[in-house]
């Protein structure tokens, strides 16, 4: 792993703005940023940057996370247009059908659950992404399906 | 050539060089303008805005927050009138409520003549305004272990993953810039404790007082070596024996005149 991290540093030049861009591209890579990435990354874009800066930085974006996530990331959309087409509704279902609860992550790490603000697509609300597939009008009797096409095995398992 | 701005604080008239902060530029002038996150030493944060000001500028007003706020073309400005003191007053109020047990606040309040709204004071409450000037002291001494971490309500200023620093060197400038008295830490004859961390002192070499911890001291040698390849390495001296030492040099050196 820490060579992977390296690797991705090595990415960009030595210098403190591509800090976030790093961050980001670890993010992406292992889902989530692992303790061992901040010193590397450190190491890497040089002495203007600390430690705490970065974990300043990873703390502050919503988009980086300091905790492991699933491999597939449910987002559920509960802006007020999908809030008002039920998205408690379908936050729940989807807490009853994998056990878990926003900012949670199920135990095999196939599912990570979050809730977003508005996503712009108030039109096709009630709005679930999952990774970055966006479903548009999810009902209750639709959702079952759409969660077993992540499940292990299932076609979009990949 | 940098170009001379007038302008009128207060209704004292002024100059300046363009783009100093109207913070700075009032001090100066004899105005001190009320603030908590602003340091002598260190860069405007406009954190706490307890240092805005109302501008006037070609008839147009508008209020700004004065550390951060360079001075470009002739403006006029009040540092105390009633609808600054009003917005002043919301801002401390709103501190007070995010800091019910700092001191700094209450203070503050008293000597600008604002009445803050009695709050239930708690045991162990929270005292820190979150300004930051903390984690400024700390990035411009050159260390960086703590940080402004999370945000919105769970903003705190703490050390990566909660945990003791390695970057820590223990110099306690956090501690001694802090508004509010904030920063928890411990000091003995022998040792510093802060952020979780415990740092052995280093004695004067002359007078054999404890005078800073060894981390900072270190610190501070490797940044002279860095300053000045090659320059002798200065013995550990507390600030009276190294004012001492100095003089010294001074009178020694007159010898030769």
């Amino acid at each position: 792993m820490e060579e992977r991290i390296r690797e991705i540093a090595q990415r960009y030049p030595a210098e403190k703005r591509f800090s976030l861009a790093v961050l980001q591209d670890v993010q992406r890579e292992f889902n989530y940023i692992p303790p061992e990435a901040l010193p590397l990354i450190k190491e890497h874009l040089g002495p203007d940057v600390r430690e705490g800066q970065l974990y300043a930085l990873a703390t502050f974006y919503k988009a980086l996370s300091l905790k492991p996530k699933g491999k597939h990331i449910i987002k559920i959309c509960d802006g007020t247009a999908c809030h008002m087409q039920g998205s408690t509704r379908l936050i729940t279902a989807v807490q009853l059908a994998l056990g878990i609860g926003p900012g949670e992550c199920t135990p095999d790490g196939q599912f990570s659950l979050e809730l977003v603000n508005c996503v712009g697509s108030c039109a096709l609300a009630p709005i679930m992404i999952v990774d970055e597939t966006y479903h548009s009008k999810v009902t209750m009797e639709g959702l079952p399906a759409i969660l077993d096409t992540y499940r292990p095995g299932g076609e979009r398992d990949v | 050539m940098s170009e001379t701005v007038k302008l009128v604080i207060d209704g004292k008239p002024c100059t300046c060089e363009k783009g100093d902060y109207l913070l700075e530029v009032a001090q100066r002038n004899g105005i001190r303008i009320p603030r908590m996150c602003y340091h002598e030493g260190l860069s405007g944060l406009g954190a706490c805005r307890v240092c805005i000001v109302e501008v006037v500028e070609a008839g147009r007003s508008r209020v700004v927050t004065s550390c951060i706020y360079p001075v470009l073309s002739e403006i006029e400005v009040f540092t105390q009138n009633e609808k600054i003191k009003e917005l002043r007053g919301m801002v401390l109020t709103l501190l007070a409520r995010l800091a019910p047990n700092a001191e700094g606040v209450a203070k503050m309040a008293a000597k600008t003549g604002i009445e803050l709204p009695r709050l239930a004071v708690k045991e162990g409450g929270d005292t820190c305004i979150l300004c930051g000037r903390c984690v400024s002291a700390c990035e411009a001494l050159g260390s960086g272990a703590i940080a402004k971490v999370n945000r919105g309500v769970t903003k705190e200023i703490a050390t990566p993953y909660g945990e003791p620093s390695s970057e820590c060197i223990g110099c306690g400038s956090c501690a001694f810039v802090c508004p509010t008295d904030s920063i928890a830490s411990e000091r003995t004859e022998e040792s510093f404790t802060i952020w979780g961390r415990e740092f052995e002192m280093q004695r004067c070499s002359v007078c054999g007082m404890p005078f800073t911890t060894q981390a900072a001291f270190a610190f501070l040698q490797a940044a002279q070596a860095e300053w000045e390849p090659g320059a002798e390495q200065q013995p550990p001296l507390c600030e009276e024996c190294g004012k001492k030492a100095v003089a010294r040099q001074i009178a020694n050196a007159g010898k030769y005149l």
